[in-house]
């Protein structure tokens, strides 16, 4: 028997390591090698609860191994591999370390068998996957990174405080079925559903994975979602709730996709689509809904890396990533083997037969229709249609054939196959595709429950060519009206963008004019005060000289005053004036109270330690 | 090459609405399962109620220019 350890370390470990490992191929097997004993390690780890670590009087259970959480290891594992093939090239080393934490707190996430330990994890996720958005280093990124990162704050801050109501209602820290209902469980259901990115929660996602770097992008598309997915299901099954808002987030990022130009954002929108059908099944809580739910999770990380791939070597060899901008420049003769793989991902979306789509999608959507949920049905089937005709249809149309709009210059654009490493990360992709599509008993084994379900029945298959195929009708007599317009679309993260500009301006502004005028007047009157206050003894003596003179001066003002008095008088009107031309200098004033306030800081924190330590 | 295609989808669309005829669900669950090639005539529409629908709302309310958030 090996002795297994927490995946989530053996990732962690790997971050820790990594920027030690200067030779370049070495540090590129190793990054292969990571995923490789973390899947092994998978591979032996038994079901049950372990790892249990006791802290504070609380248990910290980082191995609750079910077919549930396995299911999600499996295929967050094989990402991290895919992914970090496709990244190989990349030298930033501050990327893989990003990558490395990410993965490895997805997957603590996924194992965690108290609410502690998924806390701790779901923030170190939230904290590394923004460096991926950074590490694209312009203002975009920067910019929608610091967006990405307070929306993800605040559903970690609604976590915790659901935690924190939850652990002093029930006394129970342990991560499972939770009833919903209440306070405590909303705000938790909350911060799940945020990193599920339901609208109206949603805008960080088609705001910032566009925006990360291109290899970035891939594993952002994998975690995040995918995680709050797995979450849901373990302590959310069920909630009816949850029923219509996926069955309305799946047609939420179906219309937004129509209008979008940015080919990553477009794509961003059909993650909301698909996430949708999940969270819907989550809501239906059936054996089968969960199931179809797990299924999909599966099937949609390896199809949406793959898409992701795809655009993201279109953006690699081109520097563009607009549809007005890439449409009609034929990029199909340059890039081939590129475009056949990203159809293998646009079919497995578009749940076409033999492709992993239609085995897992499917049992969502069956599942609706076992339990007679008429609108729910119509509503998932109507965002099938919307799924490929975008990722399918309009998307490949625009990026690798499309027309020019009349009247528009068409310059060359230099194009070729993406890397070596893009391409083989891409063919593994779309291999496991097609594979769990055409086997789909492979997958079906590893489900939570036992399947019922059998995706390769003829009227299904028919039905679903019937749907498909019409969309593509439609789609031909649209062709030309869906070209990419160079627009953006307002979405949800208008509500803190346009505020947000408004509360800055108010901020450097008024606030700041404010503040200057006021410490303009306040540091005045210390420095005067400090002056005067130097010699406090002397201070009422000149005061009254100095009326004295004044009186003297104005009483003998027709005879005049002596020329000694005069020129005493003249020196204490100079004194008077210099004293109230001091301005008040931060840095003499500051500088000696900084220090002894930091050292009385420091000397507490000291002594706090040491009683700490010595107190046990 | 266009052409071609063109009859290729015509010929798969025609065969699966005729295989749809005799292939119908064991188990159908609403009324509109039993309606002849109903996936088809939902595919169609929908895909046209879709496109309609979202270029609508776009035009009119979400569309913006690309530097709406940059000034």
């Amino acid at each position: 028997m090996i002795d297994t350890q927490p995946p989530a370390f053996i990732f962690i470990a790997g971050a820790i390591l990594l920027p030690f490992l200067r030779e370049r191929r070495l540090r590129r097997v190793f990054q292969l090698l990571i995923p490789v004993i973390a899947f092994i390690d998978l591979l032996y780890m038994p079901e049950g609860t372990y790892w249990i670590y006791n802290f504070l009087g609380y248990d910290l259970i980082l191995g609750k191994v079910d077919k549930l959480s396995m299911c999600f290891g499996y295929v967050f594992v094989i990402m991290a591999f895919l992914g970090m093939v496709y990244a190989l090239h990349v030298r930033d080393t501050g990327q893989h370390v990003a990558a490395f934490l990410y993965m490895g707190s997805t997957l603590g996430v996924t194992f965690a068998g108290d609410i502690f330990t998924l806390f701790v994890f779901w923030e170190i996720m939230a904290i590394s996957s923004v460096f991926l958005i950074w590490y694209q280093r312009d203002m975009a990124a920067l910019a929608a990174g610091f967006r990405y990162i307070m929306v993800h704050i605040f559903g970690g801050c609604s976590l915790l405080a659901g935690i924190i109501i939850y652990v002093s209602n029930t006394g129970s820290t342990h991560f499972g079925f939770i009833e919903y209902g209440g306070l405590a469980s909303q705000l938790m259901l909350l911060g799940f559903i945020i990193n599920a990115a339901v609208p109206p929660f949603h805008a960080w996602l088609s705001d910032a994975y566009p925006e990360a770097t291109v290899t970035g992008s891939v594993f952002l598309t994998a975690f995040t979602t995918k995680s709050a997915v797995y979450v849901l299901l373990r302590a959310f099954p069920g909630v009816e709730l949850l029923v219509w808002l996926g069955a309305i987030m799946a047609i939420y990022g179906v219309v937004y996709a129509v209008l979008e130009n940015d080919i990553r954002r477009l794509l961003a929108y059909h993650i909301i689509s698909q996430v949708g059908y999940m969270v819907c099944g989550v809501g239906l809580g059936t054996e089968m809904a969960m199931n179809g739910t797990t299924a999909h999770a599966f099937s949609h990380i390896l199809y949406k890396a793959l898409l992701f791939m795809g655009v993201g070597a279109v953006i690699q060899v081109t520097g563009r990533r607009k549809l007005t901008e890439l449409q009609g420049r034929n990029l199909y003769k340059q890039m081939p083997i590129c475009l056949s793989l990203y159809m293998i991902g646009a079919f497995s979306i578009s749940a076409v037969p033999l492709f992993n789509g239609f085995v897992s999608k499917t049992m969502v959507v069956a599942a609706a229709g076992e339990l007679h949920r008429p609108i729910i049905h119509l509503l998932l089937h109507l965002a099938s249609i919307g799924t490929f005709l975008h990722t399918g249809l309009k998307l490949p149309y625009g990026t690798w054939f499309g027309r020019v709009p009349e009247g528009e210059k068409v310059e060359e654009i230099e194009a070729s196959e993406p890397p070596l490493n893009m391409l083989v990360a891409m063919g593994m992709a779309a291999f496991l595709c097609i594979f769990t599509g055409i086997y789909p008993k492979i997958l079906y084994n590893i489900l939570p429950y036992p399947v019922h379900y059998h995706p390769y029945t003829t009227s299904n298959v028919v039905a679903m060519m019937q749907l498909l195929l019409l969309t593509a009708g439609a789609f031909w007599l649209y062709i030309d009206k869906l070209g990419g317009e160079a627009t953006i679309s307002v979405d949800t993260d208008w509500f803190y963008r346009k505020p947000g500009m408004l509360f800055l301006w108010f901020v450097s502004h008024p606030l700041q004019n404010l503040r200057v005028g006021l410490q303009h007047l306040l540091s005045r009157t210390v420095a005067n005060v400090a002056s005067l206050s130097k010699n406090p003894i002397l201070l009422p003596e000149i005061a009254i000289r100095y009326i004295h003179l004044r009186i003297i001066n104005r009483f003998y003002h027709i005879f005049g005053l002596a020329e000694d008095k005069v020129e005493e008088l003249k020196e204490l009107e100079s004194r008077y004036d210099a004293i109230r031309k001091i301005t008040y200098d931060k840095d003499v004033y500051r500088r000696p109270i900084g220090l002894g306030v930091l050292l009385a800081i420091v000397l507490l924190f000291l002594y706090g330690l040491v009683y700490f330590f010595t107190s046990r | 090459m266009v052409k071609a295609l063109k009859y290729i989808f015509l010929i798969c669309a025609g065969v699966s609405i005729l295989l749809g005829l005799f292939f119908r669900p064991e188990h159908p669950h609403f009324w509109w399962e039993k309606i002849p090639a109903f996936d088809a005539i939902f595919g169609f529409l929908g895909c046209i109620l879709i496109v309609v629908g979202s270029k609508a709302l776009g035009h009119h309310w979400l569309q913006k220019d690309e530097d709406y958030y940059s000034d």
